[in-house]
């Protein structure tokens, strides 16, 4: 809502630019003000900006109640105290000092302001990822920030300096004074990061896992996360001589999926067929860690040689993973035609449009395929369709 | 789209805002005492506050079809847990596990997934939300306006659907000068008096420069010198103190008073730096800029004795001089006119007897003055005093916006480009709901139950 001009201190700084005869005679809200002015006028109970009336406007006592919080309890939060969060929540001990708080939302305990990334930190990560050559799986095992964040972080330094380059103008002020009101995580050269940022190896909860199954076992059975996983996707038990297998060497069982994310069993048939849920140990984003602490719990004395298959181990994944992209790039690359005339500035991409069940779906009229089809309206001029895009590709 | 987003005092809503009406409202919302209120009117009540706040630009037709039941979570995994037990630990005996201790199946209970208060999670996705979260507007509406107004790009591409929901990995970016704007204190009467009194000033500036390029040059050249040879020692306390007042991080000290300072700084070293050899000084990096304001009030920091310091003070020049000849010469090449060249003449001259001058010399500095003055360059270069901007010069975070500041994990952000990034969909932890949301449990539930009984 518009504050009304009825408060003083507004209508008070309107008064320079209005005559005192316009004033008097205009039938506006604009009490006739003492000629000093003070903030304390905002308290002061109001009178009716009628002149004969004695009924006192609606709100104002609402309004008197507000400037008392603002003035009073609320004054604290007015200005931020920098290194310090400034919340409803925080509050003053004995000696006067503020206590910060991540509490932000005074009735949402399930919210916490949680703490970003600092400059040096940020610089650290683009550093390390940048200049020194470090795998981004790498570098987030040893900063303790997410993947994607280490990614991101990537692609928002370039761009920072992108800017500056071109002596594009930037926020510093803005920057430094959020820097101040938000906890932060920081770096420093000698000692490193203090507390790690966020937990890496944050697992999703799978749809399938949200019913829950009776599942009969008998005790002298060693019921693992594999099974657990196979009961939920409704997938036969495994054989005895894979279970061995996935015994004597769980790594190895681990690798053959996170190296190579096709080769998951599939069970159902037609629409209905969906991959096995794979256990935990899988689906989280540092398989290799639970491998480095079983190496560490085996073999606790033999500090560096664990350290050697760890290093062996994440140089193996990232090369499986380099390779895989190198191979979905090429075979993108043989599926598209690239034409660029002499003398345009573009690029023509050309992709043969496959007609089969799976693009244009059983009775070859899905809505999503590609091109004009026989019997098949296309509803883009049609009202009501949604044209905002879904996608931005970079 | 009329703004139906007002802040009451009578029937409070909460709104995504920073205004400090919305701070009032956010610290005594209240939802009606539910002893008196059937059911029905509970989740009434509960949809209705929560709406305000939530996605109050979407229509109730277009949010009910984004509304999921289903909720995304994540349990975080200690990797050493993982490889003590492959599970069959947990799954032993009865199916619960063999030991279970009573604190074990507290701290269960305790950190349970708040999946209630990720109800309006789909809105999070939405742009306009999405820069209201990464604080570069003080209001949804504000940030939909920024959309709307063509301010944002989406992955570099101007992006003008505030309903264009992100992907995961969707870079997004608003023109710094909106955000300053849009987070900065606003102008007040004062700085609106100042640029008035700016603007008159450079028209009588632009009539006398009028007059005066009739004039001779040769005055100009006599002025320059008369200018040089004000005392550099003078100068250069004035420097200090004033920046030092600037720095100075003491509450005492009026915003109105340190803005005095800055101004009258800013003016100094403009006025010490127009005596340069280089005419691009003024505009140069902030590195030449600092080099070049030291050189020419021969400030040295005084880790040095004095017997050391003349000699490499000569050498220091010495060392200055072919870096600085290149560009004077590109500059002579540049200037045709004769009598800037007589002008930068007669100040090398000054200079050049300046520095024979053994009082000048003992102009010493200590690290941390030497500091502090950097320190004063460097704010007064990012932070200037700008009466064309349309937010209070020099920039400062608005009223009560401390209160509101929170950046929640799934958007990485850059402040100093503002860009951000959105990495992934919000999701729920145990114990910690990512959706900033000012309600309380029980209002997530309601709403979460009004939106389900439609489904």
């Amino acid at each position: 809502m518009a504050p009304r001009i009825q408060n003083q201190v507004v209508s008070n700084s309107l008064l320079p630019y209005l005559s005192p005869s316009s004033t008097t005679s205009s039938s506006t809200c604009l009490p006739r003000l003492p000629s000093t002015s003070s903030p304390s006028l905002a308290y002061r109970p109001r009178q009716s900006c009628r002149s004969l009336s004695s009924t006192v406007a609606p709100q104002t006592r609402r309004r008197e109640e507000m400037f008392g919080w603002l003035h009073g309890p609320g004054a604290r939060l007015k200005n931020h105290v920098p290194g310090q969060t400034n919340y409803l929540t925080s509050f003053k001990d004995k000696d006067g000092n503020l206590l910060s708080s991540t509490k932000i939302f005074p009735q949402n305990l399930m919210y916490r302001s949680e703490s970003i990334l600092s400059e040096d930190l940020r610089n650290e990560i683009y550093d390390r990822v940048v200049r020194q050559k470090r795998s981004v799986r790498a570098v987030s095992v040893e900063l303790q920030v997410d993947m994607r964040r280490v990614a991101a972080v990537v692609r928002l330094v370039e761009l920072e300096n992108r800017m500056k380059e071109q002596d594009k103008p930037l926020a510093l002020p803005y920057a430094r004074a959020i820097h101040e009101m938000v906890p932060t995580s920081n770096y420093n050269k000698e000692y490193g990061s203090g507390r790690p940022h966020e937990g890496i190896n944050d697992l999703p909860v799978h749809r399938l896992t949200n019913p829950q199954i009776f599942y009969p076992v008998s005790e002298s059975r060693q019921f693992n996360r594999v099974d657990a996983g196979r009961v939920f996707s409704a997938a036969p038990a495994l054989e005895t001589s894979q279970v061995e297998e996935n015994a004597a060497d769980p790594y190895a069982s681990v690798a053959r999926i996170t190296q190579n994310p096709g080769s998951i069993e599939t069970v159902g048939k037609g629409d209905d067929e969906q991959q096995v849920l794979q256990p935990s140990d899988m689906r989280i984003p540092h398989p290799h860690l639970v491998a480095k602490e079983r190496q560490n719990i085996i073999n606790p004395n033999e500090f560096h040689k664990n350290r050697e298959i760890y290093n062996e181990r994440l140089a193996a994944e990232e090369n499986a993973t380099q390779e895989r992209k190198l191979k979905a790039e090429k075979r993108r690359e043989k599926q598209m035609l690239r034409v660029q005339p002499a003398d345009s500035r573009f690029e023509f991409r050309i992709k043969d449009v496959v007609v089969s069940k799976e693009t244009t779906g059983k009775d070859g009229r899905g809505a999503r395929a590609p091109g004009r089809r026989y019997g098949v309206p296309s509803y883009d001029r049609k009202r009501g369709q949604v044209k905002i895009p879904t996608r931005v590709v970079v | 789209m009329r703004n139906r987003a007002t802040t009451k005092l009578n029937k409070p809503k909460v709104r995504q805002s920073w205004s400090k009406w919305n701070l009032y409202n956010l610290q005594r919302f209240k939802l009606p005492f539910a002893v008196y209120r059937t059911h029905f009117q509970q989740k009434w009540d509960a949809k209705s506050a929560a709406r305000a706040y939530h996605g109050e630009q979407v229509s109730e037709k277009q949010w009910t079809g984004m509304f999921s039941p289903r909720i995304r979570s994540v349990m975080p995994m200690d990797a050493r847990k993982l490889a003590q037990d492959d599970g069959s630990l947990k799954s032993a005996g009865r199916g619960s596990g063999l030991f279970k201790t009573e604190e074990d199946a507290l701290k269960e209970e305790q950190k349970q997934i708040p999946y209630s208060q990720m109800t309006f999670a789909p809105l999070e996705r939405r742009l306009d939300v999405a820069i209201f979260r990464a604080m570069f507007a003080s209001s949804a509406r504000q940030a939909r306006q920024f959309v709307i107004h063509g301010a944002v790009t989406v992955n570099g591409k101007p992006m003008r659907h505030p309903s264009y929901l992100l992907n995961p990995g969707d870079l997004f970016q608003v023109e710094p000068e909106r955000v300053m704007y849009a987070t900065g204190a606003p102008k007040d009467k004062v700085d609106r008096r100042e640029i008035r009194l700016a603007n008159k000033e450079a028209e009588e500036a632009k009539e006398k420069e009028a007059e005066a390029a009739e004039e001779a040059e040769g005055e100009a050249a006599e002025e320059a010198k008369e200018n040089s040879v004000e005392n550099p020692r003078k100068t250069l306390k004035l420097l200090l103190s004033q920046a030092k007042e600037i720095m100075s991080t003491d509450k005492k000290t009026l915003p109105a008073k340190r803005k005095q300072e800055l101004r009258g700084f800013q003016k100094a070293v403009r006025r010490v730096l127009s005596r340069s050899e280089s005419s691009t000084i003024l505009t140069d990096s902030l590195e030449s800029q600092f080099s070049q304001l030291t050189l020419l009030l021969r400030a040295r920091e005084a880790d040095k004795k004095n017997k050391d310091m003349e000699e490499t003070q000569e050498k220091g020049e010495e060392a200055e001089k072919p870096k600085s000849k290149p560009e004077s010469s590109a500059d002579d090449a540049e200037a045709t006119e004769t009598g800037q060249q007589q002008l930068r003449d007669n100040l090398s001259e000054a200079f050049a007897m300046a520095t024979q001058n053994k009082e000048v010399d003992m102009s010493e500095l200590t690290r941390d003055e030497v500091q502090v003055l950097k320190r004063a360059l460097v704010q007064m270069r990012d932070n200037p005093i700008d009466h064309s901007k349309p937010y209070a010069t020099p920039w400062r975070p608005r009223d009560y916006m401390s209160a509101f500041a929170t950046i929640p994990r799934y958007l990485e952000v850059n402040h100093n480009i503002c860009a951000a990034v959105y990495l992934r969909h919000p999701v729920a932890r145990p114990g910690y709901s990512e959706v900033p949301s000012p309600f309380s449990d029980s209002v997530g539930t309601m709403a979460f139950t009004w939106y389900l009984r439609r489904r």
